[in-house]
């Protein structure tokens, strides 16, 4: 487990808008700590600036207000520090799941090092006879695995993962839940992940943010303190679930 | 009563059927075979005619060159019936290879050849109209329309003349596309990646891009005494704008989310550039080029038709000053022939660059 504390202080985001003069304040004022071993989910309705705190953590764009340090560094830029998992798979489609895979490796020309690390995550996936295909011929829920992996591989303090089931059917959506689940209990590194699907958090994680739009904030903080595994019919669930929900105003 | 009995008979072995279906590992020619619409016994007759009639048609050709007495003298007659032979005899040995095939369950090699059967049948028909309306009758007006006979025999004869024009069409081309390709390549990656250069070269671009390369070809040779460099610069720049073009859209128009994935991946500014903006932007850039290459064949003629003193523009030229209509006729054989190799080609490069979007389905 590598150690990571992840201090977000009064961060805000603002973007221009694209037809009118003004801006939109997409967050505002995020006071936000978190440690390795926690599993954190961002809830709430579309436009509360989930994905783009997730974005600031990863360092595709920095915040318009305030800082965001990971051990008491600034984080400039993004680095192989934070992995992140995006709602479509986005593999490289002129590449193979393999040369997906150890991307990061060949670019920072480590690959002769790495190549056991690539066997075992391609067998941890269950992808080896995939090794050779190019993403046109994937399912979904394949493509979003080779995704997940080619995050993974480097041992990231932080994977951010951006709606990454949002695209998936049902079936395949629970069962990506847990392989999720087992790859963070395996390193207890930091997980953030944004989704719409208050059943999701309360399965995944060990602590929900729930957020409100316009400007985006977090409204709630809620510690989900249930064992793993969870069962989605128990008592305390449905409890958990009922207190999110209520704070989403439903 | 029967009825009912009949149907969960049907019922029955069709469940079989479906069993067997699900068990068997059927390659995707077993499938097309097991989907495709059971024949009727006319149509089965009429492939079979299909695929025959290039032989009765090529047969037909060849007696007709043989037996028709000629309108006027044709020297060193045999060329001709040798290529008519030739083609013929390539035939039979694929329609016996497809039989053969067949034979052993092994069914493409037939579909294709009945795919391609018609249109060798209308080649030979056309061959035998053509020495119909030249050699036989004269009814096209000799000697400009010469029979196919004369034309072989021409190249033949003048091969020499014919081979080192071509080299020097070949030089020229691939030096003007390689240099045009090179430097389309660089300005469309530049003007594609960083809106600065684009802001520079855009204007360039609009008031040069539509002028066509040929209408060039005037002033380079009042400007330069070099006519083979105005030409290589010639065509490099029809090239050249074609690639420019198409890179630079290939290369504006990545996926944005690209870049944010690989930058995440730890790929360092350079590395976007290499490993993400330009594989991803392939598909234009090959497009461009082979744009380019089609504007390259049409500028490489012009230019060797107006002043390059070689190459088989000129010898078209050339030979139609002396009135050697055979020879123009054999040159454009020979222009096509180097034009369809040099397109086959690329398209060769393009499908094993661009491997990865057959992928389509799985």
């Amino acid at each position: 487990m590598k150690k990571s504390h992840l201090v977000l202080e009064q961060v805000s985001k603002s973007f221009p808008r694209v037809e009118t003069d003004g801006v939109t304040h997409a967050v505002t004022n995020i006071n936000l700590s978190v440690h390795d071993g926690e599993f954190v989910c961002l809830v709430g309705p579309s436009g509360c600036g989930k994905s783009t705190i997730l974005r600031m953590v990863a360092g595709l764009i920095p915040p318009t207000l305030g800082k965001i340090t990971l051990n008491g560094q600034d984080i400039n830029g993004p680095s192989d520090e934070c992995g992140m998992v995006f709602q479509k798979p986005t593999l490289f489609p002129w590449l193979t799941v393999e040369n997906n895979i150890n991307f990061s490796f060949r670019m920072d020309g480590t690959l002769d090092q790495h190549h056991a690390e690539v066997e075992r995550i391609l067998k941890m996936i269950g992808l080896e006879e995939f090794r050779t295909d190019y993403p046109g011929q994937l399912s979904g829920g394949m493509a979003q695995r080779v995704a997940l992996a080619r995050s993974l591989i480097t041992e990231p303090r932080i994977l951010l993962l951006d709606e990454p089931l949002g695209a998936l059917d049902a079936f395949t959506r629970m069962n990506m839940q847990d392989e999720i689940l087992n790859i963070w209990q395996q390193n207890r590194n930091l997980f953030m992940m944004v989704t719409h699907d208050v059943d999701e958090a309360v399965y995944m994680s060990t602590r929900i943010l729930v957020m409100e739009p316009s400007p985006g904030r977090i409204k709630e903080d809620i510690v989900i303190d249930l064992p793993y595994p969870r069962k989605r019919s128990s008592e305390e669930f449905t409890d958990c679930r009922s207190q999110i929900l209520a704070a989403l105003d439903f | 009563m029967s009825a009912k009995q009949t149907t969960t008979l049907q019922q029955d072995s069709l469940g079989a059927q479906t069993d067997w279906l699900a068990g068997a590992s059927l390659s995707r020619q077993e499938l097309a075979e097991l989907e495709e619409k059971r024949k009727t016994p006319r149509q089965l007759a009429w492939d079979y005619f299909l695929i025959f009639s290039p032989l009765l048609c090529g047969l037909a050709a060849i007696l007709e060159y043989r037996l028709v007495p000629d309108a006027f003298s044709n020297d060193n007659p045999m060329t001709y019936f040798y290529l008519l032979v030739i083609m013929l005899v390539i035939y039979g040995l694929k329609l016996a290879w497809a039989f053969f095939q067949r034979s052993r369950n092994k069914r493409q090699a037939y579909q294709d050849l009945l795919y391609l059967a018609p249109r060798k049948a209308v080649l030979f028909l056309l061959l035998l109209a053509y020495d119909v309306l030249t050699l036989k009758t004269g009814i096209l007006t000799q000697p400009f329309i010469p029979p196919i006979n004369q034309i072989m025999n021409i190249a033949w004869i003048d091969r020499e003349m014919i081979i080192l024009s071509s080299l020097h069409t070949l030089r020229l081309l691939m030096l003007g596309y390689v240099i045009g390709v090179a430097l389309g390549l660089v300005t469309g990656i530049f003007c594609g990646y960083s809106p600065r250069f684009r802001y520079w070269l855009d204007p360039v671009i609009k008031f040069l891009g539509p002028i066509p390369t040929s209408t060039w070809i005037p002033i380079i040779m009042v400007i330069t005494s070099n006519l083979f460099g105005g030409s290589v610069f010639i065509i490099a720049l029809g090239v050249w704008f074609a690639v420019t073009v198409a890179t630079m859209t290939g290369i504006s128009n990545v996926d944005k989310s690209y870049f944010d994935v690989a930058r995440t991946l730890g790929a360092k500014e350079s590395q976007l550039v290499f490993r993400v903006a330009i594989p991803s932007a392939m598909p234009n850039i090959l497009q461009g080029m082979t744009q380019g290459m089609s504007s390259a064949c049409t500028a490489i003629m012009i230019a060797e038709m107006m002043g390059v003193k070689a190459g088989l523009g000129w010898y078209i030229t050339w030979a139609k000053a002396w009135a050697a209509y055979d020879k123009m006729f054999a040159s454009l054989f020979v222009i096509s022939l180097i034009f369809t190799a040099v397109t086959k080609l690329l398209q060769a490069f393009k499908n094993y660059v661009l491997r990865w979007q057959e992928g389509g389905v799985a």
